[in-house]
């Protein structure tokens, strides 16, 4: 490879993860024709959207240099409050102060995440595992057993495309998956981004420099929660009812989508659009090891093979430039 | 401008039991370059970080313009109207040059950045610098792909560029060459007839007479007095800052014995740089490679070492060698001191003796003989003057200097055949130097080769019998004995030949 390609890559590394998102795509649609109609893209996409929310939520967190472990505690406890705050006859204000309060909760979450992080200094990895518990109690705390149902309103509004034109619809997901984008253009153009990305490479340097580091590290624990309670809403939504362990196959996900999407595990360098990419791929994995009639145990393994990938990588780049130079 | 004054009274720093700053005080204001001195871990850094607000002190008082303030935080100094140049650098690796210099201050509309402006405003200050650095340096360009020079340059413009009142340059001049040096100095001048205040830290004595109107002196975190530079001499400054100091005057240097063989001969060297270089160096011989930054000084070294990719002949010891990893190197006993901690690789929260011991602890065998390697260690520790709590203190806690001196000590503890030096004495003091040399010379005395690269002229000239002076990837001269003068060194940098 030239030094040029090499460069390419390593200022966009999300570019790989396209190239395997399009493999993935051409492999799916093989084991699937109908792959790009209507039906099964809707119904495909609105699977994958709660982990896309997750990884987007996710990113935050690892740009800065931490992890967020809790992601999928958050997602179950919230999609707790959502199905047991909404009774099949909610009104839209029922709905809204539902959702409300599952923010709230999201939100409440992430900011214990970023005090365990931020003032009692403790390592990421073991204060979002230690809240995680504490998060998945709370869930099955509320609703003990999988249940409630939603109006069929609210679910079908979500469920079915939105009609664009009398010969058009466009699926609801994709439009979320327009508005993530649209909202990470926008992040990457106001200084939060530049804190957010200095504090993630060196955050002693960005201190100096009079960035409010703890600040910075703390508000992307409440990003990834935010996120976490949106994805509950998805699933929520998509799913008409409620689980107390929905998240609990969400987390390590997230952060496999992540790292797919080319953000560096260990801060300051990535993409959210990339983690979108991420876990597209990590869906269409699912619906291929389910189609090619695979063992359920392929996946876990896949993911595994990925964080190992991903860690090996900065070294790969390392013995590319070296061999360029 | 708005002038400012600024006095520090009775500052205190420690951590733990480790005493950083005993009693700083200093005073400086508008208009004046105030030098800060002091051996490798007398508390400059500190003192020069209480003011940006980066270290809370444990005590004393910081006045500004005759007001107590304290700093809760680096913004609010720079409220005040401080900024500083970092000895360590403040830089992000993965942003690029205008992201870094602009970082927390960028031209906003609407909440917008405004790239262009940015980027406009970014070239503006590298010009400042025009014609002074290479063509990587551009507002886009990634720090990580930076020279040291060039990340010194941007961290100058970082500091510059919060338009501040106070201006402290914390060891700005150890990674630049003279050219880029006499252009910083004429900017402090403009700075300074602006009314802007100027507190200067350096190493080199020399750069303290050019450019400081007073100088202030630490010793053992104790301001132990303050200087006009036009009524004092070097002699009575390195007094006040060691205690028994020699400062080095050498009469003669020793002379390379032609009957000793040729340790190394290179012939025609090519990387991405270097252009086709050719020399050789005896056992027992001290050569020295000038010119200024970037011209392939630090590539030959590499090269040499293996570590950058080369085309070229190079015989070692009689045979004929390329180097594909370091390791080959160090196993024919090629050793190399970069400049450049930062990248070098110093485990940062490891111990000092576990760093220090990094690259030779197949010296000690199995089972590793660790009182042994604590004893070579420590005598290391002490030749170097290396101040710290114990060799089992992390190098982070370490000051720049002395952690500049873990480098060299990893090295010499090989104690290889070829050695390397590639800016080795960066932000090291004038004692230490001292020392350093000294060992140089006991190193010579046993045989050992050494390349020498440094960007101290000074050096050069005091150490080599011999130099060659390297522009644009060749060597433009040869400098010997009577032709080894500071004239003949600066013009053969400018590329005339001699
Ligand atoms: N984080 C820390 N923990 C423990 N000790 C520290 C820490 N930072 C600095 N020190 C100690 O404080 C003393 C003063 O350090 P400082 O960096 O101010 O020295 P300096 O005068 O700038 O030296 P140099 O010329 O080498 O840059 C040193 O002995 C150093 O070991
Ligand atoms: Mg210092």
């Amino acid at each position: 490879m030239n030094n040029r390609a090499v460069q390419l890559l390593n200022r966009n590394p999300y570019l790989l993860s396209l190239l395997l998102l399009i493999i993935m795509v051409v492999i799916n649609r093989a084991l699937q024709d109908n792959l790009f109609e209507i039906g099964p893209l809707n119904g495909n996409l609105r699977v994958f959207t709660p982990a896309i929310l997750v990884a987007v939520g996710q990113t935050f967190v690892v740009i800065a240099g931490g992890v967020d472990l809790s992601v999928g505690a958050i997602l179950s406890m919230t999609n707790a409050i959502l199905a047991t705050q909404i009774p099949q006859d909610a009104t839209g204000d029922v709905f809204v102060r539902a959702l409300a309060l599952a923010i709230g909760a999201g939100l409440l979450a992430g900011a214990l995440n970023g005090f365990g992080v931020t003032v009692l200094r403790l390592q990421p990895i073991v204060t979002t595992y230690a809240t995680s518990f504490i998060f998945a109690g709370v869930a099955l705390r509320i609703l003990p057993e999988p249940g409630g149902r939603l109006p069929r309103e609210l679910t079908s509004f979500w469920r079915n495309p939105l009609a664009v034109s009398p010969d058009f619809a466009l699926p609801m997901s994709l439009i979320v998956i327009g508005l993530l984008i649209l909202f990470w253009v926008v992040l990457t153009n106001i200084r939060y981004r530049q804190n957010l990305f200095a504090t993630g490479s060196n955050a002693e340097a960005a201190y100096s420099t009079g960035i409010r580091v703890n600040w910075v590290k703390f508000s992307t624990y409440l990003f990834s929660a935010f996120f976490a309670t949106l994805a509950a809403l998805a699933l929520t939504l998509g799913t008409g009812t409620g689980n107390p362990r929905a998240g609990d196959q969400m987390t390590l996900p997230s952060v496999v989508a992540v790292v797919l999407g080319g953000t560096r595990l260990a801060g300051g360098q990535g993409n959210a659009v990339g983690s979108i990419i991420g876990a597209l791929i990590l869906g269409l994995i699912g619906n291929i090891i389910s189609f090619a009639n695979l063992d359920s145990w392929v996946r876990p393994l896949v993911d595994a093979l990925i964080i190992i990938a991903a860690l090996a990588i900065p070294g790969i780049f390392g013995v590319m430039r070296r061999l360029t130079r | 401008m708005k002038a400012i004054s600024v006095q520090v009274e009775k500052a205190v720093k420690t951590y733990g039991g480790v005493v950083a700053l005993a009693e700083g005080n200093l005073t400086v204001q508008s208009g004046e370059v105030m030098a800060l001195l002091g051996a490798n871990g007398s508390g400059k850094s500190t003192l020069s970080k209480i003011l940006t607000g980066v270290i809370a002190p444990n005590g004393g008082q910081v006045l500004i313009d005759g007001k107590a303030t304290s700093f809760g935080s680096p913004q609010e100094a720079r409220k005040a109207g401080i900024s500083a140049v970092y000895q360590e650098l403040s830089l992000i690796p993965d942003l690029t040059v205008a992201e870094n210099i602009w970082l927390s201050h960028e031209p906003i509309r609407g909440g917008f950045i405004k790239w262009q402006e940015m980027r406009a405003n970014t070239q503006q200050l590298l010009d400042l610098f025009k014609g002074l650095y290479g063509t990587n340096l551009q507002p886009d360009a990634l720090i990580s792909t930076l020279t040291p020079d060039e990340r010194q340059l941007v961290e100058i413009l970082k500091a510059l560029s919060f338009d501040p009142r106070l201006i402290i340059l914390d060891e700005a001049t150890a990674s630049l060459d003279s050219r880029q040096v006499n252009r910083l100095f004429e900017l402090v001048q403009t700075w300074k007839s602006h009314g802007m205040a100027i507190v200067f830290v350096s190493h080199r004595m020399e750069e303290i007479f050019r450019i400081a109107d007073k100088a202030t002196v630490l010793r053992n975190g104790r301001t132990v007095g303050e200087r006009v530079i036009a009524e004092s001499n070097e002699r009575e400054l390195v007094d006040l800052m060691i205690e028994g100091a020699t400062i080095l005057q050498r009469e003669r240097l020793p002379v390379v014995d032609e009957q000793k063989p040729v340790r190394l001969a290179v012939e025609n060297l090519r990387t991405n740089v270097l252009r086709g270089v050719s020399l050789q160096l005896r056992d027992g011989e001290l050569l020295g490679l000038g010119g200024l930054q970037g011209q392939g000084q630090s590539d030959l070294l590499m090269a040499l070492f293996g570590a950058i990719r080369c085309e070229g002949q190079i015989v070692l010891s009689g045979q004929a060698r390329t180097f594909h990893h370091p390791r080959a190197a160090m196993k024919a006993d090629v050793a190399l001191v970069p400049g450049d901690r930062g990248s070098e690789g110093l485990l940062l929260i490891r111990s000092i003796l576990e760093n220090l011991m990094l690259a030779s602890w197949s010296r000690y065998r199995t089972p590793i003989a660790f009182s042994k390697a604590r004893a070579d260690g420590g005598q290391i520790a002490q030749e170097l003057k290396m101040v710290m709590s114990s060799l089992d203190a992390p190098v982070n806690s370490l000051s720049g200097g002395n952690a500049q001196k873990v480098v060299i000590g990893k090295w010499l503890l090989r104690s290889p055949k070829l050695l390397l030096l590639n800016d080795p004495t960066k932000g090291i003091d004038v004692g230490a130097k001292a020392e350093f040399y000294n060992l140089l010379d006991r190193l010579r005395d046993a045989g050992t080769a050494i390349l020498f690269y440094s960007s101290d002229d000074d050096e050069l000239l005091g150490l080599c019998n011999r130099v060659l002076v390297l522009h644009d990837g060749e060597i433009s001269a040869e400098l010997r004995e009577d032709k080894l003068t500071r004239e003949n060194l600066v013009a053969a940098s400018m590329g005339a030949s001699a």
